[in-house]
């Protein structure tokens, strides 16, 4: 009925640890590194000029255009940092 | 003249004694005050050296991270046959899925050797600044303080016992890191192309120069939001678990309060420790996917500035 200790010994890994699927699992991260690195700077930069543009706002009380003018240019840094890895890739 | 009535002044020292979730919380998140540090240096240029909780931990770490992977190695490499065994199998494991999975297909066969030991020291001490922030050490000593030691206010052990024990939740510290991934990248590029080609590298070969004006600041801005994105991510990531945490845990004192110690006790048993317990189940993951995802950033990056334009 079953098999003996030899017989299952014998038969390749199947499941989550199994060779192949830790290979696919290499081969989506290997994959995955610029797309993370990507969409990291897109939300850093908004995060970041936005920001340093309210900070400028708060101290020259010019409200609301540095803010206005850095989530701007967070975004166009953000797209062309993505648009280079779609390029890349 | 005496204007409180003794009922006023009880309620007085309860409203004082009311458990405070954002005081307690934050207390347990933040580095210890600078004005209370655990060892006074003094201020030099303007800055205070003081050891505060957080640089406590770093030297924690470091020193825990130097003595453990230096002991295993040094007996690895004295035994006869070269099989690893017990934490050293555990730590070859981790070299070489770096080496093979992170390192070598950004930076190339060609590079691997200059740049895995940043990566895999970056890797290490991130993991286990991460992971002694899950592990209760500070809170199991304040127990012990309070019920056995009795230790003044004043003393080492409990100024030891203020602010978080998560080095990598303090923004200053992921931001230092950061910066060693920063002037990576830059040292990555010259060596591989020059420094002056490096530069010239920033802007995409075959582009008008007239747009090459106009996206010399774009990529150094993109340049600058590299290592604040690896800061921010961390600490953030490091922070929000603590919190979720701890929010989750102090609705037994919150119920407690509100409606006497069995329903807080009730509300403990039957949803705060319970969840707490997945969210922590939920850290562990966090700890180490944020140690990979900061090493795997950095080794694109320095990918990026080897491999610029292919």
């Amino acid at each position: 009925m079953f098999g003996s200790r030899k017989d299952r010994r014998a038969a390749p890994p199947r499941g989550l640890w199994s060779p192949r699927s830790l290979k696919a699992l290499q081969a989506n991260i290997i994959k995955s590194g610029p797309a993370a690195m990507v969409s990291y700077t897109l939300i850093g930069a908004i995060v970041l000029l936005g920001g340093i543009g309210y900070a400028i706002d708060e101290w020259r009380g010019t409200s609301p255009w540095f803010l206005l003018g850095g989530l701007l240019l967070g975004l166009i840094v953000g797209f062309y940092e993505l648009a280079k890895a779609l390029w890349r890739s | 003249m005496q204007t409180e009535t003794p009922v006023q002044e009880h309620a007085a020292e309860a409203a004082a004694e009311a458990f405070n979730a954002g005081a307690v919380i934050i207390e347990h998140v933040a580095n210890s005050p600078i004005d209370h540090p655990l060892i006074h240096l003094p201020t030099i240029a303007g800055i205070d050296f003081s050891v505060t909780k957080h640089v406590f931990m770093l030297w924690v770490v470091a020193a825990l991270v130097f003595v453990v992977v230096t002991t295993s190695v040094r007996r690895y490499l004295r035994q006869d046959p070269f099989v690893p065994s017990g934490f050293m199998n555990a730590l070859e494991a981790i070299v070489v899925f770096l080496r093979d999975n992170v390192v070598r297909p950004s930076v190339g066969d060609r590079w691997t050797p200059t740049w895995m030991p940043l990566v895999l020291t970056l890797f290490v001490f991130i993991l286990t600044a991460n992971a002694i922030g899950l592990i209760p050490i500070f809170e199991v000593l304040g127990l012990l303080n309070h019920w056995v030691f009795h230790a003044g206010e004043e003393s080492f052990l409990a100024r030891l016992l203020h602010g978080g024990s998560t080095a990598t939740s303090n923004f200053n510290v992921t931001a230092a890191l950061a910066l060693i991934t920063f002037f990576a990248i830059i040292v990555a590029g010259s060596k591989a192309h020059g420094v002056v080609q490096h530069w010239k590298n920033l802007v995409p070969p075959g582009v008008s120069p007239f747009l090459a004006v106009a996206l010399i600041p774009i990529e150094i801005l993109g340049m600058l939001v590299r290592p604040f994105a690896l800061t921010m991510r961390l600490a953030a990531n490091m922070t929000g678990g603590h919190i979720a945490i701890l929010a989750i845990l102090s609705f037994v004192f919150i119920f407690a309060e509100m409606a006497g110690a069995f329903v807080g006790l009730g509300v403990g048993v039957a949803f705060a420790v319970p969840l707490a317990v997945g969210i922590t189940a939920l850290e562990i993951i966090i700890v180490l996917v944020q140690a990979y995802v900061f090493t795997l950033l950095t080794a694109v990056f320095i990918g990026m500035a080897i491999h610029a334009h292919h």
